[in-house]
């Protein structure tokens, strides 16, 4: 139950802040910026001291075959929440692909650290209830940079926390072994990003804007199922 | 008799010719798909060059660079700001920013090397000007990535990409809100900079 406070709080230091910084025109779709940019640059600097390192050592260390079983186990747990918002969207042939990803990979592929399901060509779903509620015609809300967390909007920020009360990681009842599998998807989130952290460095004139931009675009993207609005 | 059978034939032959240089001219697809085919194989032939930055640049000069509208890119990615920057300004943003793209565009191509592209057929009206080319480029780990190309016929008849829309985020959309703040905040001489210095 300290999600919810967190979000509480978290809204509260906006609104605190927002009231004297407002001081430039602000982007739309952005309101809080000037405490998003406060909270960007803090998660920069904690990322750089902790996250990162560890990232990286672990990406040094460990052999490649275990990082990608290590990867295989946490989206196969994805898998399984997406079904939820599968069903939501009413989505069958997604629903059908995730039901099937997540038996086969669970069983066969040993409690998910194989995929076998993507050699088979069963797509993932790749469904969230940010997205769900996007479906169903929510929009994105104000962008809002979370500590710790990084880049999410209102509508994808209240999906994450309802989420975390179906997370197939929260049910492993071994505290001990819970708690370092929350770590280790950190880690592994972490990693993956890298390659996308890279590109930002190379090609972004000013990264919080960047962010922003390739992360709304992103979730858009995936709402529409990669199909695109039609610009005017 | 025997002259008006080879006036037709010669007719055909034209009429053949001219389907065929139109096919090479207005298709979007096939250019996207020859251009992309045309890197691949030589990244795939002499993986040495991804190494060597000269020849890597080369590579993107000659193939892709004659195949964008850099300075269309520009523009939509300066909005508003376009009409505000001067004559000076326009140019030297044009080139930086063309700079600054191509290398960004060496950059990726590394981590491309190994895989398949896969080309969705183009659904396009007779008469048409403005498309969106999709594929997917198929990773390692079985994960695609979508990327579309937007073309734009220019006045010779022949297709020239404006934006690049990767996993549905578009370059020129990125840029342009990137653009938007910088000049908010600093100004075009100050956007200017940062791209020069970008490119460094």
């Amino acid at each position: 139950m300290t999600k919810p406070t967190l979000a509480i709080a978290t809204v509260a230091c906006a609104i605190a802040f927002s009231g004297c910084a407002s001081f430039r025109a602000a982007a739309p779709g952005d309101p809080l910026e000037p405490v998003n940019r406060g909270i960007y640059s803090f998660n920069n600097t904690f990322d750089h001291y902790l996250f990162k390192p560890i990232a990286k050592g672990y990406d040094a260390v460990v052999p490649v075959p275990v990082k990608t079983g290590v990867s295989n186990v946490f989206q196969n747990a994805a898998d399984a929440q997406s079904l939820v918002s599968d069903a939501l969207q009413l989505k069958g042939q997604k629903f059908g692909d995730d039901l099937g990803r997540v038996m086969i990979n669970t069983t066969f592929g040993i409690g998910g650290i194989f995929d076998l399901a993507t050699p088979m060509g069963i797509e993932r779903g790749n469904e969230d209830l940010g997205q769900t509620l996007g479906y169903w015609g929510l929009g994105a809300g104000p962008y809002l940079v979370i500590p710790f967390l990084g880049p999410t909007s209102a509508r994808d920020f209240a999906g994450r926390l309802a989420e975390g009360q179906y997370d197939p990681v929260s049910m492993v009842s071994s505290v001990r072994l819970r708690n370092s599998l929350m770590g280790a998807r950190v880690v592994d989130t972490r990693v993956g990003l890298f390659p996308a952290e890279a590109l930002m460095n190379q090609a972004a004139l000013d990264r919080y804007t960047f962010l922003r931009s390739a992360y709304l675009q992103r979730r858009q993207s995936l709402v529409l199922d990669g199909k695109r609005p039609k610009e005017d | 008799m025997n002259r008006m059978k080879s006036r037709n034939w010669l007719a055909a032959v034209l009429s053949v010719v001219s389907l065929v240089s139109a096919q090479a001219q207005t298709a979007p697809d096939a250019l996207v798909k020859t251009v992309a085919t045309d890197v691949t194989a030589v990244l795939k032939s002499d993986p040495a060059v991804l190494g060597n930055p000269a020849k890597l640049k080369d590579l993107i000069e000659s193939k892709l660079v004659p195949n964008f509208n850099f300075a269309r890119m520009t523009q939509l990615a300066m909005g508003r700001n376009w009409a505000k920057a001067s004559p000076e300004q326009q140019t030297a943003l044009t080139n930086e920013f063309r700079t600054l793209l191509v290398r960004t565009y060496s950059g990726a191509l590394a981590s491309f090397r190994n895989n398949t592209i896969d080309y969705r057929p183009l659904r396009m009206q007779p008469g048409e000007n403005d498309v969106t080319v999709k594929t997917v480029v198929n990773q390692a780990n079985g994960q695609g990535i979508p990327i579309d190309y937007s073309l734009e016929k220019s006045a010779d008849g022949s297709w020239k990409a404006y934006d690049v829309i990767v996993a549905g985020v578009s370059l020129v959309t990125n840029y342009r809100e990137e653009f938007n703040t910088v000049i908010r905040d600093q100004g075009v001489d100050a956007l200017i900079k940062q791209l020069q210095g970008k490119s460094k």
